[in-house]
């Protein structure tokens, strides 16, 4: 008993509203990705189109990691310690890409998924609000990064650029993507994450292991984000002390863009990954196209980002952020 | 001077396509407990949360001794003279008692801009005085009150600034017989002193017992006004579905003979604070009741017996030699359970009824690789919610957008989908109208019969008289007295255990 004593009375939802609105609402993240790109096309003379390649290469880790975090937000938690998990795995990708490319892409998993349950370890057990935890953990393993890589960046065996093919990159996200909607969409645990998100002590009623299901999605998201780390180092090659450095705040951009209700539950749907991620990407770039300072890039950014919470936080249930 | 107080006049409300109030035109007097009746979705809270400010009505008016009063929000409402106890907790956590009382009238205590807290707890304390609440501290936090206590704050909330007209909206079943007993003592009050009380109610005896008038909307239309003098229960149960409530309520039974089978073993348990050292046994096909005052601990049982309680100690064995420890196992091995609070732990409010529907049952619905399809969640949720002949648009509808009644039939429905053997049932017909507390009643009778074994844990004497074959009483923790089914039992006998 906690927040709803306020609203006692039986609030008129999703279908009580006028579904108009709804149907412009639901549809706002794909209209805002096709009139960013044709914006920025006609504004940069079609020099954005040309340069799709360099743009998409940039979509694949913030692609990848938005989706661990997805998972995360549907059952209303938060993850801040995103771009540090992409730091150290990438630092061990690196490490391990000297002696065989296979161990160093589960090594990076593996040291994802270890984070990410440590995360969920305070998150599940010590009951600590995930967003306090993450903030935590973020700091402590930037930390970790600065102190292996600050005097020279740990650099990957000169094998990896082997893979730095359109292919091998796209082929990741799309698995990636693909087994992510499927689990989500179709599967008990997709489902329940959801309902996790709408309303946790009737679904631990009806019958589901909460805080396995929550420990279980912090362990997910890590081992998604070390997987993310390996599309990265094949990408640059090593891991400054810098990498991975405000990646969290891409992603949750990325996902907020992209329409992803900030508290979870019921009206999370996964084409908000997908679109949420390109249409930062395809923003970002384009802003920067049109040549523009550093200080009014973040501005607009910033503006845009408040347009979009402004319009997709539901605000029925926003005081349930766990 | 007339004696008219309130005109209802042409007032109409949709949400969205339904169509919640048509046109309904009524007059409510000055001194009368009013009781405004009709089934679960008829339209009586829309009807007086539009008069109260909590919802805007779309058309029609409402004319408070002359003058049309349009409230926007409560304290609106207040200040026309209009205030209302609303069906669910009114009061809100983290503000003390005084600051829960005077909510939305803090000016009065505030001085260039500072509150004098010592003023606003005086106040108080003189009001609980007044109202015979002495116990209660107007300077402690809300939440150290229990739901009972906190429904007595609100009364004084709502009834302080001598209201013209005090909306009561199914306060009563959230009440022990105490606290009714309290709150019929107010509302004859305000009758004396002149005001009004329009009083909603599904128990039609209490509604027989306390209204001068009653007035009856089906499905948002207006039915008729009668005298509480000139009908009786019949006769309002007419009104109410627009036909003969043909059929009986409670099973009729009286001499079957109940199986020895054991179900469920429950010994030894206890639960802190709660229950001590109860020990029971639940045969085949049997309906056992729990019965006693609010808290007298068998609200606990139901979570203690489905494994959900926080430090449990002692041992619920099912006959197969299974410990009950935590919810998962409970419901693997078949058992269900209701809460009494239905909003928080029967139902994910902003869910679809498809998913509340289907949540247990996943792992039956999905296929060899562990998949699960729309089609076949839709199918298996809209059959158990028509089962239930469950009031909704389609599956895929809010929860949250359901009236009482028609919840419990999603909460029901989703076990009786995954086909429970042993139900524990808390408080299953709470808020609920003769309809679909009949249809409750039936179902019970069915499952039993079928060798389902079901609990029913209830604050209602005459649904544990009527429905049970044995009746454990509790009070103060534990088990003090059991009753077996009996033609002759009469409540007073109930009673005398559980005081």
């Amino acid at each position: 008993m906690t927040k709803q004593e306020f609203k006692q009375i039986p609030v008129v939802g999703a279908l009580g509203k006028p579904s108009v609105i709804n149907m412009i609402r639901s549809s706002l993240p794909i209209i805002g990705l096709i009139a960013v790109c044709i914006i920025f096309n006609v504004l940069t003379k079609g020099s954005m189109w040309n340069s799709r390649k360099l743009i998409l290469n940039q979509v694949y880790v913030v692609l990848i990691s938005a989706t661990g975090v997805f998972f995360i937000m549907s059952m209303g938690g938060l993850d801040f310690s995103q771009g540090s998990i992409l730091g150290i795995s990438s630092i061990v990708v690196c490490k391990l890409s000297g002696i065989n490319m296979l161990l160093a892409v589960i090594g990076g998993v593996v040291a994802g998924a270890l984070i990410g349950a440590f995360n969920g370890f305070f998150y599940v057990n010590r009951k600590i609000k995930s967003f306090i935890v993450t903030i935590c953990t973020m700091f402590l393993f930037r930390g970790f990064i600065k102190y292996m890589a600050s005097n020279s960046p740990v650099a990957a065996s000169m094998k990896v650029y082997d893979y730095d093919t359109t292919g091998i990159k796209l082929g990741i996200t799309a698995v990636v993507l693909i087994v992510s909607f499927v689990v989500f969409r179709f599967t008990k645990f997709g489902i329940n994450l959801k309902a996790i998100g709408a309303g946790e002590k009737a679904v631990k009623f009806a019958g589901v292991r909460t805080d396995r299901v929550k420990f279980l999605i912090y362990i997910l998201a890590g081992a998604i984000t070390g997987l993310a780390a390996f599309v990265n180092i094949v990408k640059n090659g090593s891991a400054t002390a810098n990498v991975g450095n405000q990646l969290e705040t891409q992603i949750l951009i990325a996902l907020v863009l992209g329409g992803m209700p900030i508290s979870g539950g019921a009206k999370v749907r996964f084409e908000n990954v997908i679109v949420g991620s390109l249409l930062y990407i395809v923003l970002n770039n384009g802003l920067i196209m049109m040549g523009l300072t550093t200080q009014m890039m973040q501005l607009i950014q910033g503006v845009i980002f408040l347009i979009f919470v402004a319009v997709f936080a539901d605000r029925e249930s926003l005081s349930v952020i766990k | 001077m007339s004696d008219i107080r309130l005109q209802v006049k042409d007032v109409s409300k949709a949400f969205g396509i339904t169509k919640a109030l048509k046109d309904v035109s009524f007059n409510i007097n000055k001194g009368e407990i009013h009781a405004l009746i009709g089934e679960n979705g008829s339209g009586k809270s829309t009807l007086t949360n539009s008069l109260a400010g909590i919802y805007q009505k779309d058309s029609g008016s409402f004319i408070l001794d002359g003058k049309e009063v349009n409230p926007v929000n409560q304290v609106e409402a207040n200040n026309e003279g209009i205030s209302i106890i609303v069906q669910e907790l009114g009061t809100l956590d983290g503000l003390t008692v005084a600051e829960n009382i005077f909510l939305g009238h803090e000016d009065s205590f505030v001085k260039m801009g500072i509150k004098n807290t010592a003023a606003m707890n005086r106040k108080a304390t003189e009001l609980l005085k007044k109202y015979g609440f002495e116990r209660i501290k107007p300077s402690d936090m809300i939440e150290n009150y229990n739901f009972e206590d906190r429904k007595l704050i609100e009364i004084v909330k709502a009834t302080y600034f001598d209201p013209k007209i005090v909306v009561i909206d199914e306060t009563t079943t959230a009440l022990s017989r105490e606290g009714r007993e309290e709150l019929y003592k107010h509302m004859n009050r305000i009758r004396e002193e002149g005001n009004t009380v329009i009083f909603i109610s599904h128990d039609l005896p209490e509604v027989l017992k306390m209204s001068d008038t009653i007035t009856v909307l089906r499905d948002g239309v207006y039915i008729d006004t009668v005298k509480s003098a000139d009908i009786d229960e019949d006769g309002l149960k007419k009104l109410m579905v627009g036909r003969d409530v043909t059929g009986k309520y409670y099973r009729a039974d009286y001499d079957e003979k109940v199986s020895d089978e054991v179900v469920m073993k429950v010994e030894d348990v206890s639960v802190p604070g709660l229950i001590s050292h109860i020990s029971f046994e639940l045969h085949k096909g049997e309906i056992l009741g729990f019965g006693g005052l609010s808290e007298s601990g068998m609200h606990e049982i139901g979570k203690a017996c489905f494994g959900a309680s926080f430090d449990r100690e002692g041992s619920v064995t099912l006959s197969d030699g299974t410990q009950i420890n935590d919810i998962p196992t409970a419901i693997e091995h078949s058992i269900a359970y209701t809460s009494k609070d239905r909003d928080n732990e029967s139902l994910v409010m902003n869910q679809s009824i498809r998913d509340n529907i289907c949540l247990p049952s996943l792992d039956d619905l999905s296929n060899k690789v562990h998949m699960l399809s729309d089609k076949k969640l839709k199918e298996f949720a809209d059959l158990y919610a028509k089962k239930m002949s469950t009031k909704m648009q389609s599956v895929d509808q809010f929860v949250s957008n359901l009236s009482g009644g028609n919840k419990q039939k999603v909460v029901l429905a989703r076990w009786i989908g995954k086909d429970s053997d042993i139900l524990l049932l808390d408080s299953p017909t709470r808020g609920i109208d003769i309809k679909v507390k009949q249809d409750i009643y039936q179902l019970m009778d069915t499952m039993r019969k079928s060798g389902k074994s079901i609990i029913m844990i209830s604050e209602e004497l005459m649904e544990l008289i009527g429905m049970c074959d044995r009746i454990i009483i509790m009070k103060d923790g534990k088990i003090n007295g059991e009753l077996e089914r009996n033609k002759d039992m009469d409540e007073n006998s109930l009673i005398a255990k559980m005081v």
